[in-house]
C-alpha cells in the first residue's frame, strides 16, 4: 500500500468507527515509518473534523460521534508512543477524567464534551454518571490525567464540585490537576467562586478551554490557575 | 395469557437479565436496532420539515407498529446492573390492556380527570406547571401559590428547591430527603391558600434522587398518593436502580405515577424517525416495566436543546398521534422551549409546542421550559396560564389547521432558537409588590395570544 492508501485507510476507519481497522492501519503507517505527526494530521484530524462536521450538519449522530473517538483513541494509543517531544509541533496531548457529577444522571451533554475532546486528539477517561468527588480524584491519579472534568445539570450537585476543589487542597495537590466544570446551572461566577480552572458553556467551549489548559501546562502553567478560563459564559437579565 | 410483570419479577430481572454493558447499548444496541427497525417499516427520511404537524395517519400507525417492535426486541437496560429488563409480547400486551384510560389526579372538586384522547379529541389536554426550574426559596412559596391560583391550570408541579431554611441542599443526602419532605408541605400549602386544597399535584420535582422522593410523596403533610409522582429515567430506555425506588415507593404508598424519558433526536436513536420509534418504545415499556399510570412519548432535539425547533415538532406530533391512536393509555408530553420570561417568543414557542400536543392526542402535558429550564427564578406564572390555554383551546382542533398555524409561528422564532433571548426573571417580570406580571409582560401576553386567536387557535371561545 502507498502511503497515501494507508492514511486513506485510516481516515475511513476513524469516520466508520471501526477502532480495530483503524488499529491495524495505524500499526500499518507506523510499520512503513509515515511520521506520526503526518498520520495524526494526515488522517485522524481530518476524519474527526468530517464527523465532527456532520454531527453539527445533523448528518451523524451521538453514536456515530462516539465510535469514532473510540477508533480514533484506538489509532492515536499506537501512534503517540512513537512521537518523539520535538515532533510535537504544536499538537496538544493530555488525559481527561471526565464524569457527571454526584446525584446527577444527565449524561448526553457529558458524553459530547467527551466525544469532542476525543475528537481533538485528547485523551478522554468518562467515569459515567453519580461520580462522587473521591472518584474524580481517585481516577485522575490513577489515570496520570491533567484535566478533572465536571459535568453537572442540577444544582443541589454543585457543592459537590468545590468538594473536589477543597479535597484537593487539603491533600495538598491541587496543583496536579486543572479542574474545568460546565452544564446548565454552572456559571462564570460559580466557576470563579469554587477556584476552578476553567469553564465551557457547550462541547465546543469545552474543547477550547481544555486545550488552552493543556498548552499552557506545556508551557509550564500549573493548577491553579490565578483566574479561570471562562469561554461562552451567559449574559442575562 | 400471561399477565404483566410483578414489580418484584421486573427487579429480578434487573439483576438476572441479559448482560449488556452501557457502552454496548449506548453505541450499538440502541442505534443499531433502531436504525434496522426504520428500515424495515419503510419510515427513513420521512420527516417533513415543510409539515411540521403530521397529518399523514398510516404513517403515525407504522410508526406505532415500529415502537411496538422495538419495545420488544429492545426492554430498558439496568445500568446499576448491566442487565435488560425484556419483557415477553404478552406481558406488553397485557399491561397495555389494562393500563389506566381514565385517572383522577387530586381529590374532590378541585381533581382533575385525565383521559385517553385521539388527534382532534374535544376532551381536553390537561395542564400540569411550571416545570423544574429552579426558585429562589424566598419566592418559592408565593410563586407556587400564584400558580396554583391561575384557573386554567389543571395540576400543579412548581419548581424546584435548592436551599432549605437557607441551607445547602445536597443530592442524594439527608438534606435532600428533608427537603423533598419541605417541598411537599409547601406545595400543598400553595393548593390549599389558592382556594383548591383538592387540586392534584405531581411531583417531586425537587427530588435528584429517590431520598427526595421519600421525603415528599405520601408522606403526612407532602403529597398525597392521589397527587402523581413523578418518575424520570435516563435516555434512551434506560433505568437505575433511583427509578426503581421511586415506582416501588409509589406502590407502597398505593398513588400513581407518570414514568417517562425522552427520546433525544440527534442522540442514540439517531434522527427524528428514530427518536419517534425510541420514544414510542420507551413510552408502551413503561406500562409493562414500570407499572405507570401516565406514559410518555417525550421528544427533545439535543443538538438545539429544545423540542419547538422543526424536526423537534414534528417528532412530537408523531409519536403522540401513534400513542394516542393505537392504544387507550394516558400519554403525556413536553415541548421545551427556549425563549424566557418576558419576550414574545417564548408564548409563540408555547404556542406551537402546546397546540401539536393537544391536536396530537395526548392527555397530559408539563411545561413550560421557559429560558430552557436553565436559569434560577427564569419562570412566572403568565406563561404557565398561557400554556394551560392553549392546551385546552387547541385540543379539538384539526391536525391541518394547527399545521397552518404552527408554520405562521415558526418563521417568527426559529432563527434564534441557539441563541434566544433569554428574558428576566420572575423578580423583574413581575411587580413584587402586587405580585402581578408589569405592564410589558402583560402587554406581550396579549399581543400574542390576539396573533394567536388571528391564526386560528379559539383562545377567545
Ligand atoms: C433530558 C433531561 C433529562 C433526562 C436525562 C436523560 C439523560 N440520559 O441524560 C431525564 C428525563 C432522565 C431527566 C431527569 C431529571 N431531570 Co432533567 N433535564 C433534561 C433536559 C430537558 C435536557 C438535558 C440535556 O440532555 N440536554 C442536552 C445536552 C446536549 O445539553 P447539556 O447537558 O446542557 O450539555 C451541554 C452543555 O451544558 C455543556 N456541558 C455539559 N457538561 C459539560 C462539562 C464541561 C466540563 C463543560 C466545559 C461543558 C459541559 O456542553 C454540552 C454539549 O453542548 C434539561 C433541561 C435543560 N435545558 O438542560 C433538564 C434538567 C437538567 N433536569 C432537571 C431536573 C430537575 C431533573 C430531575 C431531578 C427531575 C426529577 N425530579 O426526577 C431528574 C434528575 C435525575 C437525576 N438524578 O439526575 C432540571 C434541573 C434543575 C436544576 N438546575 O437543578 C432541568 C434544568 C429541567 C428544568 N428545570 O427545566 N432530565
Amino acid at each position: 500500500m502507498t502511503t497515501q492508501e494507508i492514511l486513506d485507510g485510516l481516515k475511513q476507519a476513524v469516520i466508520d468507527g471501526d477502532e480495530d481497522s483503524a488499529a491495524s492501519f495505524a500499526a500499518q503507517a507506523i510499520d512503513a515509518e509515515i511520521k506520526p505527526m503526518d498520520i495524526i494530521k494526515g488522517a485522524i484530524n481530518p476524519a474527526m473534523d468530517v464527523v465532527g462536521q456532520a454531527f453539527e450538519d445533523g448528518d451523524a449522530y451521538l453514536p456515530e460521534l462516539i465510535l469514532a473517538g473510540d477508533a480514533a483513541r484506538a489509532a492515536l494509543d499506537l501512534i503517540i508512543p512513537t512521537i518523539s517531544t520535538d515532533d510535537l509541533d504544536g499538537s496538544v496531548q493530555g488525559t481527561v477524567v471526565i464524569g457527571t457529577i454526584y446525584g446527577d444522571a444527565h449524561d448526553i451533554g457529558k458524553n459530547i464534551v467527551s466525544a469532542i475532546l476525543a475528537a481533538h486528539g485528547i485523551k478522554v477517561v468518562d467515569l459515567g454518571i453519580n461520580v462522587s468527588p473521591k472518584q474524580y480524584i481517585e481516577a485522575a491519579f490513577a489515570e496520570d490525567a491533567d484535566v478533572i472534568a465536571i459535568s453537572s445539570l442540577i444544582t443541589t450537585s454543585l457543592p459537590y464540585h468545590r468538594e473536589v476543589i477543597n479535597n484537593l487542597v487539603d491533600r495538598g495537590e491541587r496543583d496536579k490537576f486543572f479542574v474545568v466544570v460546565g452544564g446548565g446551572p454552572v456559571t462564570a461566577e460559580w466557576t470563579t467562586q469554587i477556584g476552578a480552572d476553567g469553564y465551557g458553556r457547550d462541547a465546543r467551549d469545552a474543547a477550547l478551554v481544555v486545550t488552552q489548559l493543556l498548552e499552557g501546562l506545556a508551557e509550564g502553567n500549573k493548577a491553579p490557575l490565578a483566574a479561570p478560563i471562562l469561554v461562552g459564559a451567559l449574559e442575562h437579565g | 395469557m400471561k399477565n404483566k410483570p410483578d414489580i418484584l419479577e421486573v427487579l429480578h430481572r434487573a439483576t438476572t437479565g441479559e448482560y449488556c454493558t452501557q457502552k454496548e447499548w449506548d453505541t450499538k444496541k440502541i442505534p443499531l436496532t433502531i436504525s434496522r427497525i426504520l428500515k424495515e417499516h419503510g419510515l427513513a427520511k420521512t420527516c417533513d420539515m415543510e409539515n411540521p404537524v403530521n397529518m399523514d395517519m398510516e404513517l403515525a400507525d407504522k410508526f406505532y407498529a415500529a415502537g411496538y417492535q422495538a419495545a420488544l426486541e429492545l426492554g430498558y437496560l439496568c445500568t446499576d446492573t448491566d442487565r435488560i429488563i425484556a419483557v415477553s409480547q404478552e406481558e406488553l400486551d397485557d399491561a397495555l390492556k389494562h393500563a389506566p384510560s381514565e385517572l383522577t389526579v387530586g381529590e374532590g372538586k378541585d381533581a382533575t380527570v385525565l383521559k385517553a384522547r385521539t388527534p382532534s379529541d374535544p376532551y381536553p389536554l390537561k395542564a400540569a406547571t411550571s416545570l423544574g426550574i429552579t426558585l429562589s426559596e424566598d419566592i418559592y412559596a408565593d410563586m407556587a401559590y400564584l400558580i396554583a391560583n391561575e384557573r386554567e391550570v389543571d395540576i400543579l408541579e412548581a419548581g424546584s428547591l435548592t436551599t432549605i431554611h437557607g441551607y445547602e441542599v445536597l443530592s442524594g443526602t439527608p438534606t435532600e430527603t428533608r427537603m423533598g419532605y419541605e417541598h411537599g408541605v409547601m406545595h400543598r400549602e400553595a393548593r390549599r391558600k389558592a382556594g383548591r386544597p383538592g387540586m392534584g399535584g405531581m411531583g417531586s420535582i425537587s427530588a435528584i434522587t429517590e431520598y427526595g422522593q421519600f421525603g415528599a410523596y405520601g408522606t403526612p403533610g407532602g403529597f398525597r398518593n392521589t397527587d402523581l409522582a413523578l418518575i424520570l429515567f435516563p435516555s434512551e430506555m434506560k433505568v437505575d436502580y433511583r427509578t426503581l425506588h421511586k415506582v416501588v415507593h409509589t406502590l407502597n404508598m398505593g398513588g400513581i405515577m407518570k414514568c417517562d424519558s425522552p427520546g433525544m433526536i440527534g442522540g442514540m436513536p439517531g434522527p427524528a424517525e428514530g427518536a419517534v420509534i425510541s420514544s414510542i418504545a420507551c413510552a408502551l415499556l413503561s406500562y409493562a416495566i414500570l407499572h405507570t399510570h401516565v406514559g410518555g412519548g417525550e421528544i427533545y432535539d439535543v443538538r438545539y436543546l429544545a423540542t419547538v425547533n422543526r424536526e423537534g415538532l414534528w417528532a412530537l406530533s408523531m409519536t403522540n398521534q401513534a400513542l394516542s391512536r393505537n392504544t387507550h393509555t394516558l400519554v403525556h408530553n413536553i415541548s421545551n422551549q427556549v425563549s424566557g420570561p418576558g419576550t414574545e417568543n417564548l408564548l409563540r414557542e408555547i404556542a406551537a409546542g402546546v397546540s401539536i400536543i393537544a391536536a396530537s392526542g395526548a392527555s397530559l402535558t408539563t411545561g413550560p421550559r421557559s429560558a430552557g429550564g436553565k436559569l434560577n427564578d427564569f419562570v412566572t406564572p403568565l406563561e404557565c396560564r398561557f400554556l394551560a390555554e392553549v392546551a385546552h383551546a387547541a385540543s379539538p382542533m384539526e391536525l391541518s389547521k394547527v399545521n397552518e398555524v404552527v408554520k405562521a409561528l415558526l418563521p417568527k422564532y426559529e432563527d434564534s432558537i441557539k441563541e434566544p433571548d433569554l428574558g428576566v426573571p420572575f423578580q423583574k417580570a413581575y411587580n413584587m409588590e402586587t405580585l402581578e406580571p408589569t405592564p410589558e409582560w402583560e402587554a406581550a401576553y396579549r399581543k400574542v395570544k390576539a396573533e394567536c386567536i388571528e391564526l386560528g387557535i379559539p383562545l377567545d371561545a
